[in-house]
């Protein structure tokens, strides 16, 4: 298992009144699938890709994610374990503005301090798989909104992680730009056999993952492969 | 994954140097405030060092030296009755870097032209060896002393119209002997010299070493004046006299010139206050200008953050960011500041002022100093004033939670 949730639950009480977003959720990953979660508005998806990611700590339960298990972390492990294990691609805002394509991919070598001729190669060899190989030079500022998903989405596996994690990563994308997306991922999932796991609201995602888990209010109610 | 990391150094020099030219506006107008004001500080600096050096020369030229020795009692009650004799080979107690010495007596008296009379201090000194006070430098109508031996005079050049007389005229001198008897004797005026402080022409009146022992009826001297090629070497010069010629006071000059030696430490002090004034001000618009940039940043440091970059990485990357900034800053402004140096390096003519810059003790023209360490103080303080200053906004930065910075 990539993942296993146990438990899992997140109350936010800074507000008077608390607000449960996860409610003892119970969730497995295997390494090779494609999960999507789907569910309504506030029904928990991004908190739990949050917690499985280690960007925020449950507040009861357990989480274990290839192995490690993450509620016992410090603060900079948790840091080494999204940098080396996970790979990110956000709903936007996923690149550095004053770097270039490839330097963006190259970025997270940078900070895993891989040396610079395998960092280039691998860089490269990340943005070609994603049909990029032309933009390395472009600025985020200066690509389109899918080109800089796919430019995020080869940051995101260069490190080759054993888990990629997108929270709604074709919000801002037209239809035709997020089939390209999905198509993407599902060639990564498929032919390098990524772990994939996103949450999102489009029916049209539904369409290409191996498994798709339903919450609501802050449980799981659906689990259908 | 616990395996320690080394900082990405290169990455934090990169993305500080894009993230630079992103906002060159508002780096560039910070940058110029920096240089301006470090500008502005180094030739202060240069300028006060200068009138600092001025009035310490001006100090020690005054017939001090860097370095005297004095019978005990003299500076309450000079006299001959307060002369000393030094054994041959007292200067081999004197460590390296000595400019020069002169041995002198001086001694209080009246001089007498036809028509007036005044109270001075009469000197008599070896010609050759003043090249260490300003009589060496002093411009002199008609003769110079010939020797230790000449028995004329030369006198300033206000007093000289104050008793309305001429070289070549005679002078009546009125002193007090080694016996305690009264002196009274005629001399030669030699010529006549010319001070750059006017106050000195009034009060001294020189003539020759052995021709006033004569008058005076001793082999005595009453004071030994020492030159240094630096003042650092005041203290072991100090030392090395202070053992070796017994019974003396050995002396440094801001002993002997408290008012001067004061002065000189005031000045020091507004050189360091002046300093932290502006780099204070320079603190706060850096801080200012950091803060804006760390908020803008705050989503894309979220990110960054979310990705996989420690806290104490991200920290740095804004450490060194308004490190360069700084760092570029102080260096325009002391090319700045040495471009400007070198117009003024000759000298600047302040004669215009010369009455009240007089009363401060300084020469009417005066050449700014470069001192090194100074310019140090100014590179290492600005660049520790921008490190400790980043590290409040980049704290900022971290103290919020990727997810929180991310949801901006
Ligand atoms: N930082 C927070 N502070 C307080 N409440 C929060 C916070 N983050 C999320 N919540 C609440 O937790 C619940 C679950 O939120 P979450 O973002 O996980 O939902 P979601 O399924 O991702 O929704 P969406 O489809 O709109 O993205 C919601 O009720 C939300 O208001
Ligand atoms: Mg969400």
């Amino acid at each position: 298992m990539v993942v296993e949730c146990r438990d899992v639950s997140r109350t936010y009480d800074d507000d008077a009144v608390p607000v449960h977003a996860l409610r003892g959720v119970d969730f497995q990953l295997a390494a090779g699938e494609w999960v999507s979660l789907a569910g309504p508005s506030g029904s928990g998806k991004s908190t739990l890709l949050h917690v499985i990611g280690g960007l925020d700590q449950p507040t009861t339960g357990s989480v274990v994610v290839d192995g490690v298990e993450v509620t016992a972390l410090s603060a900079a492990q948790l840091s080494d374990l999204r940098l080396d294990k996970i790979g990110f691609v956000f709903q936007s805002y996923n690149l550095i503005p004053v770097l270039s394509a490839l330097e963006n991919v190259e970025f997270i070598l940078q900070l895993q301090g891989v040396d610079r001729a395998e960092r280039r190669s691998r860089s490269r060899e990340a943005l070609h798989s994603l049909g990029l190989s032309d933009l390395e030079n472009r600025r985020p500022g200066e690509m389109s909104g899918g080109q800089q998903q796919r430019v995020a989405i080869a940051r995101a596996i260069v490190t080759e992680p054993v888990l990629l994690l997108a929270d709604e990563p074709s919000a801002n994308l037209d239809t035709s730009t997020t089939r390209e997306l999905l198509e993407v991922l599902q060639s990564l999932n498929r032919e390098r056999g990524v772990t994939i796991l996103t949450a999102t609201h489009d029916p049209m995602v539904m369409g290409y993952t191996t498994r798709q888990v339903n919450l609501r209010d802050g449980n799981v109610v659906g689990d259908n492969a | 994954m616990n395996r320690a990391r080394r900082m990405p150094v290169k990455l934090l020099m990169q993305l500080s140097w894009r993230n630079i030219w992103r906002h060159r506006r508002r780096n560039a107008i910070l940058l110029s405030a920096i240089a301006i004001a470090v500008t502005g500080v180094t030739l202060l600096n240069m300028m006060m060092r200068g009138m600092q050096q001025d009035m310490m020369n001006t100090a020690i030229e005054n017939l001090t030296g860097h370095v005297k020795i004095l019978a005990p009692g003299y500076r309450d009650d000079p006299g001959i009755e307060r002369g000393f004799e030094v054994v041959e080979g007292w200067q081999t107690a004197l460590p390296g870097g000595v400019q020069g010495w002169a041995k002198r007596i001086r001694v209080p008296a009246v001089v007498m032209s036809e028509r007036e009379t005044r109270g001075i201090q009469l000197l008599g000194v070896d010609p050759v060896r003043e090249s260490i006070s300003f009589l060496g430098d002093a411009t002199v109508d008609g003769e110079r002393l010939a020797g230790p031996g000449d028995s004329r005079l030369l006198v300033g050049g206000l007093l000289t119209e104050a008793l309305d007389t001429a070289p070549g005229r005679r002078l009546v001198l009125v002193t007090q002997g080694a016996d305690g008897r009264t002196r009274e004797a005629g001399f030669r005026i030699a010529g006549v010299y010319r001070a750059e402080i006017a106050g000195l022409e009034k009060a001294f009146v020189f003539t020759g070493l052995e021709a006033l022992q004569q008058l005076l009826g001793t082999d005595k001297i009453t004071e030994i004046s020492i030159r240094l090629d630096h003042e650092d070497l005041e203290a072991p010069t100090i030392a090395g006299l202070t053992g070796s010629v017994e019974n003396l006071d050995v002396l440094s000059w801001r002993e002997l010139e408290p008012q001067a030696a004061s002065m000189v430490e005031i000045s020091d002090m507004a050189i360091y206050i002046l300093f932290v004034i502006v780099m204070g001000a320079l603190v706060f618009g850096l801080v200012n200008t950091l803060v804006t940039a760390v908020m803008e940043r705050l989503r894309e440091l979220g990110m960054l953050r979310a990705i996989g970059m420690r806290p104490r990485v991200v920290v740095a990357q804004v450490v060194v960011e308004s490190s360069i900034i700084m760092a570029i800053g102080v260096a325009t402004g002391l090319m700045l500041a040495a471009a400007m140096f070198a117009f003024v390096a000759d000298g600047i003519d302040l004669t215009a002022f010369d009455d009240s810059l007089a009363s401060f003790g300084m020469r009417p023209t005066f050449v700014p100093v470069f001192d090194i360490r100074d310019v140090v103080l100014v590179v290492v303080l600005s660049l520790a004033l921008s490190v400790l200053a980043s590290f409040y906004p980049a704290r900022r930065a971290v103290k919020i939670k990727p997810l929180d910075a991310l949801r901006r």
